[in-house]
């Protein structure tokens, strides 16, 4: 029996305790959901997987002080030297290493025209060699990789071919294929770029921009005084290439700094910081606010049980079964949580708007209130179980007796 | 319609063992308005409450409507309480949150009623105390004696075969004490049997029967004084020196 109308008279007459109660589970359900829903974007940000041998891939930044060196000629001599090395399944120069923080973007525009001239959207810029697709371990679904003839040294106005990603291809080119696309690189000329190969997925250098899916390869190998390579190795094998590399280059020219050997995973951890620890924190005040409210509900119950003794031995005494008793708690505390529950979701959603507009979080999804409140229900049902059983063994005899 | 036979309590603790009942035997015919009477602690407390289900007993048996309700469930326990026994009590035990109606309406919302035939009834209790102009009050609101009144319209409201009443006097004044007394007179009249548990000896004697308890052992004046005592009630009678 539910006796939910004499509980809520009961509610409304004695209202300190409960609306204490209530403020707390308001609070509870609005800050839960809109932390839940933070944790869960952030988890997900974490999560997404770059496509890339995370783990056997590193990268490394040679710096050349010898203004004798063509850097141009330095650098194909150099990856070779790499690649040759023991433990190296394959090393390519990169004008940036994906999920590191820092690197190379552009804008391109595309169409048969100068008059149907359309904007592409902005996209990650990978400059490589033939080796970028197999060193990163990136899918090529689409076309074909560069040949080794068609990679030129020097500068970025040299590059003639594209290999996209899957979302760049998706995102400006819809459903048309983008093998055989031409595209013209923003400020750099009108030097045409014919895309040849389209990769299933590699992210670019920043961990927070929302299209970080977005990059291009383009063909050229960057001459500079300093330049990064990509190098791909067993696992096992890159502690002794940090010896290695360093000694080989060292041996071909001594005059230079070879500095960072920092894998992509250690990137990725480092660039997940601090998502990391926003995710950590907002989960241990979710865990710790659902805790206080289960001790606000367990304590409420308790302080009601032991006011209450007399009244629960006369209920007794006037028919009541032990089950009514724990059901009387139950459904008293149900109406305080679902009362709670769906102010707490209304205000949820209006902080989920604030915090769309201040921090351009997306927009708090319904479920996570709803989602909130049956837990809240899972969570009342616990903590008030147990003293709602004790409160049922309270003798009927306490009717007559001076408690 | 009660009938105790050779009933004992015994509460043991660690060092002790206390007799509250000790063969205790009652009859109670329907109809009867029964005032039970005696000292502090002699077993008047413990007595009711086993009379009403309230707690169990040690050893004897006890029929109530020709049933041997000895050894019942506590679901059962709690049927029976509900369907056939009304309370009245002495500190009145209404809850102090919920309105006259909503009070008298407990018993009747465990019966498992229909929300008309509950309102039915309230109305009629209610009626039948004279405080139905107040249902909607809060028991604050009132004073000790309407208090008492509104406990005996819930005892009432689920019709039982008969109510126990614990000092239902204790707390009023006299004139209060009057009226609840008269009230709970017209109530067996109309043909409900009362146990009443009292210290006043002149509501006792207004009582058809006057039971006294005495060390845990029940002594019938009524019997007595009619030169019909058997020789544990002449033996007590004379210790108590009652007569």
């Amino acid at each position: 029996m539910l006796q939910i109308k004499p509980i809520l008279s009961m509610l409304t007459r004695s209202k300190s305790g409960p609306l204490l109660l209530l403020v707390q589970i308001i609070l509870s359900v609005a800050i839960v959901a809109n932390a839940s829903f933070i944790i869960k974007e952030r988890v997900g940000l974490i999560s997404r997987d770059s496509g890339i041998a995370e783990s056997e891939v590193f990268d490394l930044t040679i710096y050349n002080f010898d203004d004798a060196i063509d850097p141009n000629k330095q650098n194909l001599i150099d990856v070779e030297i790499i690649r040759n090395l023991d433990g190296v399944k394959a090393a390519t120069s990169s004008s940036m290493t994906p999920l590191s923080g820092g690197g190379w973007s552009s804008n391109f525009t595309y169409g048969s025209s100068e008059e149907d001239r359309k904007e592409a959207p902005n996209a990650a810029l990978y400059y490589g060699d033939e080796q970028m697709i197999p060193t990163l371990g990136v899918k090529l679904i689409e076309g074909r990789n560069f040949h080794p003839d068609e990679v030129s040294s020097g500068g970025p106005e040299l590059a003639s071919l594209a290999i996209v990603s899957a979302d760049f291809a998706k995102d400006t080119f819809a459903d048309e294929t983008a093998v055989g696309q031409i595209m013209y690189r923003g400020n750099i000329g009108e030097q045409p770029i014919k895309i040849i190969g389209v990769v299933e997925r590699l992210q670019s250098a920043w961990v927070n921009n929302s299209n970080i899916n977005r990059s291009v390869i383009l063909n050229t190998e960057l001459g500079r005084s300093f330049t990064r390579y990509l190098v791909r190795a067993d696992e096992s094998a890159i502690a002794d290439l940090k010896e290695a590399i360093p000694a080989a280059l060292h041996e071909e020219h001594p005059n230079r700094v070879v500095r960072g050997f920092t894998t992509i995973k250690e990137h990725r951890n480092s660039s997940y910081r601090d998502h990391e620890l926003m995710a950590t924190v907002l989960s241990m005040m979710v865990v710790l606010l659902l805790l206080i409210t289960s001790l606000g509900l367990a304590g409420m119950v308790m302080f009601n049980i032991e006011r209450r003794t007399k009244q629960i031995g006369t209920r007794r005494a006037l028919g009541a079964k032990k089950r009514d008793i724990v059901s009387f708690f139950l459904v008293e505390n149900y109406l305080i949580c679902l009362t709670g529950g769906g102010l707490g979701a209304l205000i949820a959603v209006q902080l989920g708007q604030q915090l769309m507009t201040l921090y351009s979080l997306p927009k708090l999804e319904l479920i996570y209130p709803i989602v909130t409140v049956a837990g809240l229900l899972v969570l009342t049902t616990i903590a008030v179980i147990l003293p709602a059983q004790k409160a049922a063994k309270i003798s009927p005899a306490t009717a007559t007796r001076s408690v | 319609m009660l009938s105790m036979k050779n009933i004992s309590k015994v509460f043991k603790t660690d060092l002790v063992e206390t007799h509250a009942l000790r063969d205790f035997n009652l009859e109670v015919n329907e109809g009867e308005f029964v005032a039970v009477t005696g000292p502090s602690g002699s077993g008047k407390t413990t007595f009711l409450n086993i009379a009403g289900l309230l707690e169990g007993f040690t050893h004897g048996d006890y029929f109530l409507d020709g049933v041997n309700i000895s050894n019942l469930s506590d679901n059962k326990s709690a049927v029976i309480r509900n369907e056939k026994i009304g309370f009245i009590f002495q500190g009145f035990n209404l809850i102090s949150d919920l309105n006259l109606a909503e009070n008298v309406e407990v018993p009747l919302r465990y019966r498992g009623f229909s929300a008309k035939e509950r309102k039915v009834r309230v109305e009629r209790a209610l009626e039948q105390v004279g405080l139905a102009a107040r249902m909607k009050h809060l028991p604050t609101q009132l004073s000790g004696g309407q208090q008492q009144r509104v406990a005996i319209a819930r005892a009432l409201a689920g019709e039982p075969r008969f109510l126990l009443a614990d000092e239902p006097t204790g707390n009023l004044d006299s004139l209060m004490a009057r009226q609840v007394m008269e009230l709970l007179e017209d109530i067996n009249k109309a043909g409900t049997t009362i146990i009443m548990v009292t210290h006043d000896a002149e509501l006792a004697r207004r009582a058809q029967r006057n039971i006294q308890i005495v060390d845990g052992q029940v002594c019938d004046f009524t019997m007595y004084q009619s030169g019909q005592t058997d020789n544990k009630t002449q033996s007590i009678a004379d210790a108590v020196s009652v007569a």
